[in-house]
């Protein structure tokens, strides 16, 4: 089973702002996750309660997860995605709409195709566009270094490192694994999906070894932020030559660990109550989840600098056991 | 301030025979600016700052400094300039050249004092980031093109207010004081720009108020200052005018540094952000959640310490405009039973903003002031006229102010497609705010100003606060945050910001959670910002709580820095909203010079202005620990910050204000 987890418009939801203390950069993420969860929860159960044929919990949320997720053949959406009702408030023209996919580690590359598709779907789908302007794609393990892109020119293939979130660390592709990646985008380039395409955390020479085998050039790399005033001048030459735009973000590399995710939808206090507890008994699901994907989606009005809808879908396969 | 209307301005007596004239035709204007311009719809953001200079003039020989009142010819100069003309910039009341489609030169303005120069850009900021690193160039130019059309002992400064101003021989030319406009013991009339409707405005708020303007700052008492505290500058023994006999009756307070002239409040130097909204209601959207950031900005910005030659007890220069221009009556004020006078009156027409006007849901009944006091009639015909009644309150009660000005060639007949009459009372109201109409012929759209900050001394400081302030807008629209607070307590605040190092000691009424409600059903997700007028945001269904557990006291660090369990700060806002944007490396990296600032004046790890100043003085060798500032630590103040508005910190030399990183 597919599972489609989604957090509609973070925009104006608390879980946007990660607070000084809480430095882990998919804060954002998994707060907004666990927000909507929580918001249409309590709307179910308003509605039962309201209907007066469902018991009253003190605070805790107890309505089974079929009630607030919906299951579509094999893909099940937490909580029940409504494209009806979502979507942008004037034309298509007035915005820019950015869209960050992230692979994550040990997924295997030749399952991309496949996944930024149904990624890039499921965006325009909930904005009710047919394109968008930027596809920004994160591969897993690489990191931006600006310390080793100026002293070294060793193998930069040796030299990822990941975020440390602990599980689910997995290699770095090599730079065929990853032409063959960007293929896919360049084909939905080319079907006019997908106007400019970007990349994350390249350092000069990763990129110019794939600058060699694409068609359709990326134009933005994305520099983490804690890093963007030490950016090495090679970086910065380089791609004012090759006309690549380094933009900002403040995404960790490792979006959604394993054991995050499980804990999500896990049972008890912080958890969505979609997966069932290790002991026997209660009605969530049972199985491993192994996330698949992350897709961040941003929708801004262009000329008023107004974010007016950002969200993300993320996707993971349970396997049964 | 323009200058373009010219004509005979009315005495006071004839003014006020025809105020309810033109307050009518004010109206009636307003009625029709909104009925051509409330459906006008997806205006980009523009925006402008507008940094204002002292003028001043060194004596070196004698370590002296006065105000130069060579306003005219330094405009003038600026005004035939054939290479800025053509560059698109000039003074676009005598001429400027045409906005060029890349860079347009900055373009100079004149102000109340003859000492005063206002500097804005030659075509307004965009929200393009790469715009956003425009602006301290941009600033620095136009310092540096002032500098330019000026004499060589002369330099543009941007202090807050002059430190001796008042003080015997503090003009370049001198000239008597005790003039029949100001009628001040301190200030020549020649120290307000020459055009009529400068000194007619001075003297006709001192007629309408039926005594001088009475300024009483607290004096800063030091170790040997003399106590109680007499002001040793005033002459009691006057005889020119009957307003000589103010200081006779009381009017100069004990323990305060006594002022009598508009010139003293109108002569401060202020920064001002304007922002175009997209369409009315993000305009009054934006006017009221920005409301309750002004006392908050007027704290982190104080840079105001001296006056007339005394430190003074106080940070801001904010009552002291709202006291130079108080027109009230004795009756109005309360000082006498009503009369003659159609009400009493709380505040100035400088004051802080007393309305709220968005068609926000969230806007509770209990924000709102419950003592406003509006003119029902105007009231009424703009509710007949149409205009909803949040906003034909607030207009009705900006309306219950006489205009000051009146030119008797602008009461022949009333002309709709102009608005004179209306901008006669709207500008005349100085609140920390203004929500302003689009100008009839040309395409600009909804405006609001955003008043209450200080001129920094350096412009990587004006730049710095300029930008955030429009970054905040941005937060404050793309996450529908919501600052509301009682509107009473922002007033509060106001007063709070003026105690010395209320930067980082006193405490605000501040909102605890700005976030809106998360809609409670999973369908309705549909963002607001982009919908037309007005948009249907249907109230949450949860009762709402005691208005007084909506906001708490904190500090200004808090508020901008954020705490761990309370509110989440500003600049974390503005870094989230970044965060969610497409910033370039380079811009981003200044961005984060800017903020640094900004969360440091609030940490306290950088000293504002006029902690700075103070300390400068009290440091002195000249100083005698009795608060009174010198001509020579007044020549030196004056130097020091030329010299740090050129090296910004780089030389160690106010690093406190700046740190050491630029």
């Amino acid at each position: 089973m597919r599972l489609v987890l989604s957090t509609s418009n973070i925009m104006g939801g608390s879980s946007i702002i990660s607070r000084a203390a809480a430095e882990k950069s998919n804060t954002e993420l998994v707060s907004s996750l666990r927000a909507n969860f929580h918001s249409v929860q309590r709307s179910h159960e308003q509605q039962k309660q309201t209907n007066g044929n469902g018991t009253h919990t003190n605070g805790s949320i107890s309505i089974p997860y079929k009630a607030w997720t919906r299951q579509e053949g094999t893909d099940l959406y937490i909580p029940t995605a409504d494209f009806e009702h979502s979507g942008l408030a004037e034309e298509r023209s007035q915005y820019d709409i950015t869209v960050k996919l992230f692979y994550l580690p040990n997924i295997p590359p030749s399952k991309r195709c496949a996944h930024t598709r149904e990624a890039i779907e499921l965006v325009l789908k909930e904005l009710h566009v047919s394109s968008i302007d930027l596809l920004i794609i994160s591969f897993p393990g690489i990191s931006f270094d600006a310390d080793d892109e100026e002293y070294s020119d060793i193998d930069e293939e040796d030299s990822g490192i990941v975020d440390g979130e602990g599980d689910d660390v997995g290699g770095v592709d090599d730079i065929d694994t990853m032409a063959t990646t960007w293929r896919t985008l360049e084909a939905l380039h080319d079907e006019g999906i997908i106007g400019k395409l970007g990349l994350a955390e390249f350092g000069s020479q990763r990129l110019s070894r794939l600058l060699a085998k694409t068609r359709v050039r990326p134009t933005v790399d994305q520099i983490n932020v804690r890093d963007c005033c030490v950016v090495p001048k090679q970086l910065i030459l380089f791609a004012k030559q090759e006309g690549i735009e380094l933009l900002t973000h403040n995404d960790c590399t490792n979006i959604l660990p394993r054991g995050t995710l499980r804990e999500l939808l896990g049972p008890g206090e912080t958890g969505a109550g979609v997966l069932a507890g290790r002991e026997a008994g209660g009605e969530g699901l049972k199985g491993d989840v192994e996330p698949q994907w992350v897709v961040k989606y941003t929708a801004v009005v262009k000329n008023r600098g107004v974010v007016e809808n950002k969200g993300y879908f993320a996707a993971a396969e349970l396997h049964e056991c | 301030m323009g200058l373009l209307a010219v004509g005979t301005p009315l005495e006071w007596p004839e003014a006020k025979k025809v105020a309810g004239h033109v307050r009518e035709w004010g109206i009636e204007q307003l009625l029709a600016i909104w009925r051509r311009a409330k459906g006008k719809e997806r205006d980009a953001l523009l925006w402008g700052d507008e940094i204002e200079y002292l003028v001043v003039c060194y004596d070196d020989e004698h370590r002296k400094v006065r105000l130069s009142l060579r306003q005219m010819d330094i405009l003038d100069a600026l005004a035939s300039d054939q290479d800025l003309l053509k560059a698109g910039g000039g003074v676009p009341d005598v001429q400027r050249g045409a906005p060029k489609e890349g860079d347009t030169a900055p373009v100079f303005h004149a102000e109340f004092g003859r000492f005063m120069l206002e500097a804005t850009p030659g075509k307004p900021w965009g929200i393009g980031f790469k715009d956003l690193l425009d602006v301290e160039p941009n600033m620095k130019l136009r310092r540096k093109i002032a500098k330019e059309h000026m004499a060589d002992t002369e330099f543009p400064i941007t202090l807050t207010t002059f430190p001796r101003l008042g003080q015997k021989d503090c003009t370049d030319p001198a000239y008597p004081v005790s003039g029949p406009k100001l009628r001040s013991q301190f200030l020549p009339d020649e120290i307000a720009n020459p055009h009529v409707r400068f000194p007619t405005l001075a003297a006709n708020i001192r007629w309408r108020r039926g005594r001088k303007v009475e300024l009483n700052v607290p004096v800063f008492r030091d170790e040997k200052t003399p106590w109680p505290f007499k002001d040793p500058t005033v002459n009691y023994d006057l005889h020119n005018w009957p307003e000589d006999d103010d200081v006779r009756n009381g009017a100069a307070k004990e323990n305060c540094i006594y002022m009598d002239a508009m010139a003293f409040g109108m002569g401060s130097c202020c920064l001002q952000i304007t922002f175009q909204a997209k369409n009315i209601e993000e305009g009054r959207k934006m006017y009221d959640q920005l409301s309750p950031l002004g006392p908050i900005l007027l704290a982190l910005t104080a840079a105001t310490p001296v006056y007339k030659g005394f430190l003074a007890d106080t940070d801001v220069r904010w009552n002291q405009i709202s006291r130079a221009v108080d027109d009230r009556t004795p009756e109005e004020l309360g000082e006498q039973p009503l009369k003659n006078d159609r009400w009493r009156i709380p505040k100035s027409r400088y004051a802080s903003n007393s309305t709220y006007i968005s068609r926000d849901p969230r806007l509770r009944k209990e924000y709102l002031d419950p003592d406003l006091v509006v003119d029902e009639k105007l009231k009424q015909r703009l509710l007949d006229g149409g205009m909803d009644d949040l906003l034909a309150t607030h207009f009705a009660h900006l309306f219950i102010r006489d205009p000051i000005v009146v030119f008797s060639e602008d009461l022949k007949e009333l002309d709709l497609d102009k608005v004179d009459h209306f901008e006669n009372l709207q500008s005349t109201n100085w609140q920390h705010m203004r929500f302003k109409p689009p100008p009839p012929g040309n395409n600009t759209g909804w405006r609001v100003e955003f008043r209450p900050m200080e001129i920094q001394i350096t412009d990587f400081e004006n730049a710095a606060f300029s930008i955030f302030i429009v970054l905040i807008t941005r937060a404050i629209l793309s996450f529908d945050l919501n600052f509301y607070i009682p509107i009473p307590r922002v007033t509060e605040n106001m007063e709070t910001a003026h105690a010395r190092d209320a930067v980082l000691n006193s405490k605000f009424y501040f909102r605890k959670n700005p976030f809106p409600e998360r809609p409670e059903r999973p369908t309705s997700n549909s963002s607001a910002s982009g919908t037309s007028t007005p948009s249907p945001i249907s109230r949450p269904d949860t009762p709402l709580g005691p208005v007084e557990d909506e906001y708490e006291l904190m500090t200004v660090n808090e508020i901008i820095n954020g705490s761990a369990s309370g509110f989440p700060g500003l600049i974390p806002l503005v870094e989230s909203y970044l965060n969610s944007m497409n910033v370039d490396v380079e811009t981003r990296c200044e961005l984060a010079t800017y903020l640094d600032l900004i969360r440091k004046r609030a940490d306290g790890t950088l000293w504002s202005g006029a902690k700075w100043m103070r300390h400068f003085v009290r440091n002195h060798q000249e100083y005698k620990q009795d608060s009174v500032v010198t001509e020579g630590i007044e020549f030196d103040i004056v130097r020091a910050a030329e010299r740090i508005a050129r090296e910004e910190g780089r030389d160690g030399f106010g690093f406190e204000m700046l740190g050491h990183k630029r």
